[in-house]
């Protein structure tokens, strides 16, 4: 067994904060190598120091057996390191072949050879089973395609050990499945890959080792067939986490939100919802499932008021409220979680206290005759920081200077104690820890069993069944079915997402 | 009839040809900002300012080639004060704009004040022009002979500038890193290209573009100084910057426009027609022009804004299914 990288106690501050603590860390070579941890747990300083992007302050790199000094990135790549970031850094305007030799173009006569940039493209996508056009411009691709050119990048700077940062964040299960499987081809060629992630399914599935982080410190390096998924959510939070489904009786009463048979068009005016009818009755959690972008953001959106329907009606307690507007929607009764917090749940500049106000400040008590009452909102600001566990140096802190979790928690603090019947809660616990994620999901039930009626709509599946009393399956803008969540069938679910509808005496399955 | 064919015929091509020269190449100048997503307002100045060193230095030295010289040389100096307060000190570029163009205003009548004691223009004084090129053998062309042959040496750079901006946007290293830039620059970062040396050199191109055209307006278009000769010209090249994006094909139809509805306007007031109108043509079609081919791209709020106006016109819109409405869509 020869290691690829091996990393001896590492350590790295920022100021008095520990961010990397006496980590050791051996990936052995033609594997893939999963770390995993909670945010904040240390995985990305960590791989920032064998990138080159942060120098350790203390602690040896040996990379193929030989110790290295890595003062930046350039060192990285030269001993044959690669990083595949988060967040794509490329060029639309620009052709697939220029974004992958962008900073290192094959030039003839001083000018840029395109059929050379091209050719080379074509052979890297052919050898590695990354199908790109090296030709397409890249403003018109799919997110799982510019991974796969930012996967391109790496290759063609010669890298043998890849890294690749959550890597399946954006993608669709159909998107992730085939990364899985240009991974375990990249090990086949014997190539090394560091795979970081906080989805547990995905180490499991596709990791031969894996590290858990834990503030910090590698508390477990183990091969992944060791280790159950338990085990793994144990070492990442240091306690035990359920991941079952929350118990709970029943306790639905009467129908508070009633869409019938609903349309709307989306921002390129195609339409987006066809003729979508459901309820969802007090003290009762409904949970949209679907693949990202099949109309669920579109119908969060038609429900709150953000985007006008085309046809069909929404009904509060028997009152239509289709075609009101946010505001008036919000004074009927319906409290909204959006699903990217940054655009529409926080103002990022505002401090927390402000951030809670948002919607009520013209409310007795938060204020009278125009004038907010500032003793009133601080002393609501602090305990409701308190009840939902908000980390942060105190109520006039900034949204932006906190962890995604809690902001999660601001905008649930503020939408889930307002007088709404109705709550629309979209991707609750996206890029949040597991450790908020068990808190929302708290929060969330609470709501359920103090008779609110909840539209939970969320692209993770175990959220759903975690939560959900009745799940609808979004295809397409339509409703392909229901699923009770207390009898829920995987394969069912995920043929529904797929848009194909089970047929209930039939084992073959016909294309939709 | 008669009228028309007054208006157009070859003079209007060549008159077209001379006045879309001096707004192109201070346009291609301002792609270099535009492409490395710098706004850059300062072109008027950065133009005028070339046009009054580039008759300073020619009345000074006796050759107009070391007058051009000296344009380029002022107009560097005012792209350089420009990119180190834009780039390096992070001010905002449309107030730096304003100011160096206010300068470049103030600073070429003070000095003309200065050194001639007189206000207005300034012609004589040993001042020469760029010669006019006449083109070998163009007689057997005809009327096309006559259509390109004898401009000043700038009008032929501006237009063989086109394609060569363009290749150099497609096909070379720093053309490439400019559009980066301007379009991703977090790209450029990550793979270790400098934004702020590009932004740089992108800064300092224009400003040369710029004075060379300043310098052309001067020496080549007229042989004078006037004051604020520029007249617009400049901000018209941030009004085809703006609709074309920087691609050089599109700044040589937006110029082209322009300077043919300016040549359009010389020609009517042959014809008597009042010249506070005439005078007002080419800003008009240009104005036009720039705005029905921006439909497009126009800010999402605006088309939001219309939208929403359209739909509080039509009657119960609410009511009508959509088109695509069809049963088999659902499940």
């Amino acid at each position: 067994m020869s290691l690829a990288i091996e990393l001896k106690s590492i350590t790295k501050r920022f100021g008095s904060f520990v961010a990397n603590e006496d980590v050791n860390l051996a990936v052995e070579s033609g594997k893939i190598h999963a770390i995993i941890g909670e945010n904040g747990a240390g995985k990305t300083t960590l791989m920032n120091v064998l990138f080159g992007l942060l120098q350790p302050d203390e602690g040896e790199i040996w990379i193929d057996g030989e110790k290295k000094v890595l003062p930046n990135p350039a060192a990285a790549i030269a001993a044959g390191i690669g990083m595949v970031h988060q967040h794509f850094k490329l060029v639309p305007s620009l052709t697939v072949a220029e974004n992958v030799f962008l900073g290192m173009e094959i030039r003839k006569g001083g000018l840029i050879d395109h059929a050379a940039q091209i050719k080379r493209t074509a052979e890297l996508s052919k050898q590695f089973g990354l199908q790109v056009d090296p030709t397409e411009r890249v403003g018109l691709l799919s997110v799982g395609i510019e991974q796969r050119i930012e996967i391109l990048k790496v290759l063609a700077r010669g890298a043998r050990i890849i890294i690749l940062d959550e890597p399946t964040a954006v993608l669709t299960p159909q998107e992730s499945r085939e990364l899985f499987q240009t991974l375990r081809g990249f090990v086949a060629q014997g190539m090394t890959v560091i795979f970081i992630s906080h989805h547990l399914e995905e180490v499991m599935e596709v990791s031969d080792n894996v590290s858990v982080l834990r503030l910090g410190k590698n508390v477990a390096s183990r091969p992944t067939a060791e280790l159950t998924k338990s085990d793994l959510v144990q070492l990442m939070v240091g306690r035990l986490v359920s991941f079952d489904r929350l118990p709970r009786v029943a306790s639905a009463g009467k129908t508070v939100l009633e869409v019938e048979d609903l349309w709307a068009r989306d921002d390129r005016r195609l339409p987006a919802l066809r003729g979508v009818s459901f309820g969802v009755r007090a003290g009762e959690i409904v949970g949209i499932a679907g693949v990202a972008g099949n109309g669920q953001t579109e119908l969060a959106e038609v429900l709150s008021g953000l985007r006008p329907s085309s046809y069909g009606a929404i009904k509060l307690n028997g009152r239509t409220i289709t075609g009101l507007s946010a505001r008036e929607i919000r004074a009927a009764g319906v409290g909204h979680v959006p699903g990217d917090r940054l655009v529409r749940g926080v103002d990022r500049n505002a401090s927390i206290s402000m951030n809670l106000l948002m919607g009520r400040q013209d409310q007795s008590p938060w204020s009278t005759h125009g004038i907010i009452n500032r003793s009133y909102l601080l002393e609501q600001t602090q305990s409701l920081i308190k009840r939902f566990d908000i980390r942060a140096r105190g109520p006039e802190s900034t949204a932006k200077s906190l962890s995604g979790g809690n902001i999660q928690k601001i905008v649930l603090a503020r939408e889930f104690t307002g007088s709404a019947d109705c709550l629309l809660i979209d991707q609750p616990t996206r890029g949040v820890d597991i450790g908020a994620q068990e808190q929302i999901h708290g929060e969330i039930m609470r709501q359920r069993d103090a008779g609110k009626a909840i539209l939970l709509i969320s692209v993770q599946l175990d959220e759903l069944i975690r939560l959900a009393d009745r799940i609808l399956v979004m295809f397409g803008g339509t409703i392909m079915g229901e699923i009770p969540g207390d009898r829920v069938d995987e394969e069912e679910i995920g043929m529904l997402m797929a848009g194909v509808v089970p047929e209930p005496h039939s084992n073959t399955v016909g294309a939709a | 009839m008669e009228v028309l064919e007054r208006l157009l015929n070859v003079t209007l091509v060549i008159a077209t040809i001379r006045t879309t020269a001096p707004i192109l190449l201070v346009a291609l100048g301002g792609s270099f900002t535009t492409k490395a997503g710098i706004f850059n307002i300062g072109l008027e100045g950065q133009m005028l300012v070339g046009a009054f060193f580039a008759v300073i230095g020619t009345i000074a030295t006796g050759s107009p080639w070391l007058g051009v010289l000296c344009g380029i040389a002022a107009a560097l100096t005012l792209a350089l004060i420009f990119a180190l307060l834009v780039v390096s000190f992070k001010a905002n570029e449309v107030v730096v704009g304003l100011a160096l163009n206010i300068l470049a205003g103030g600073l070429t009548v003070s000095l003309m004040k200065a050194i001639f004691g007189t206000r207005g223009s300034i012609f004589g004084h040993g001042l020469v022009g760029l010669p006019a090129l006449k083109l070998p053998n163009v007689k057997d062309l005809g009327w096309f002979g006559q259509m390109i042959s004898g401009y000043t040496p700038l009008v032929y750079a501006a237009f063989i500038l086109v394609p060569v901006l363009i290749l150099f946007y497609n096909r070379t290293r720093l053309g490439l890193y400019i559009r980066v830039v301007g379009e991703k620059p977090e790209a450029a970062e990550a793979l270790g290209i400098s934004i702020t040396r590009i932004r740089y050199v992108s800064s300092l191109l224009c400003g040369l573009l710029a004075g060379l055209a300043g310098a052309h307006l001067a020496l080549g278009y007229t042989t004078m100084f006037t004051e604020n000769m520029s007249s617009g010209r400049g901000f018209m090249a941030v009004a085809i910057l703006i609709f074309s994006n920087g691609d050089p094909l599109k700044i040589l139809l937006g110029c082209l426009l322009f300077g043919f509805s300016d040549a359009l306007s010389l020609r009517l007031q042959t014809l008597g027609i009042s010249s506070y109108l005439v005078l007002a043509v080419p800003y008009l079609v240009a104005l036009f022009a720039l705005f029905a081919l921006s439909y497009r791209s126009r800010p999402r709020v605006i088309q939001e804004t219309l939208a929403s106006m359209g739909r509080a016109l039509s009657v119960k819109s609410n009511t009508i299914k959509p088109a695509a409405a069809t049963d088999a869509s659902k499940p």
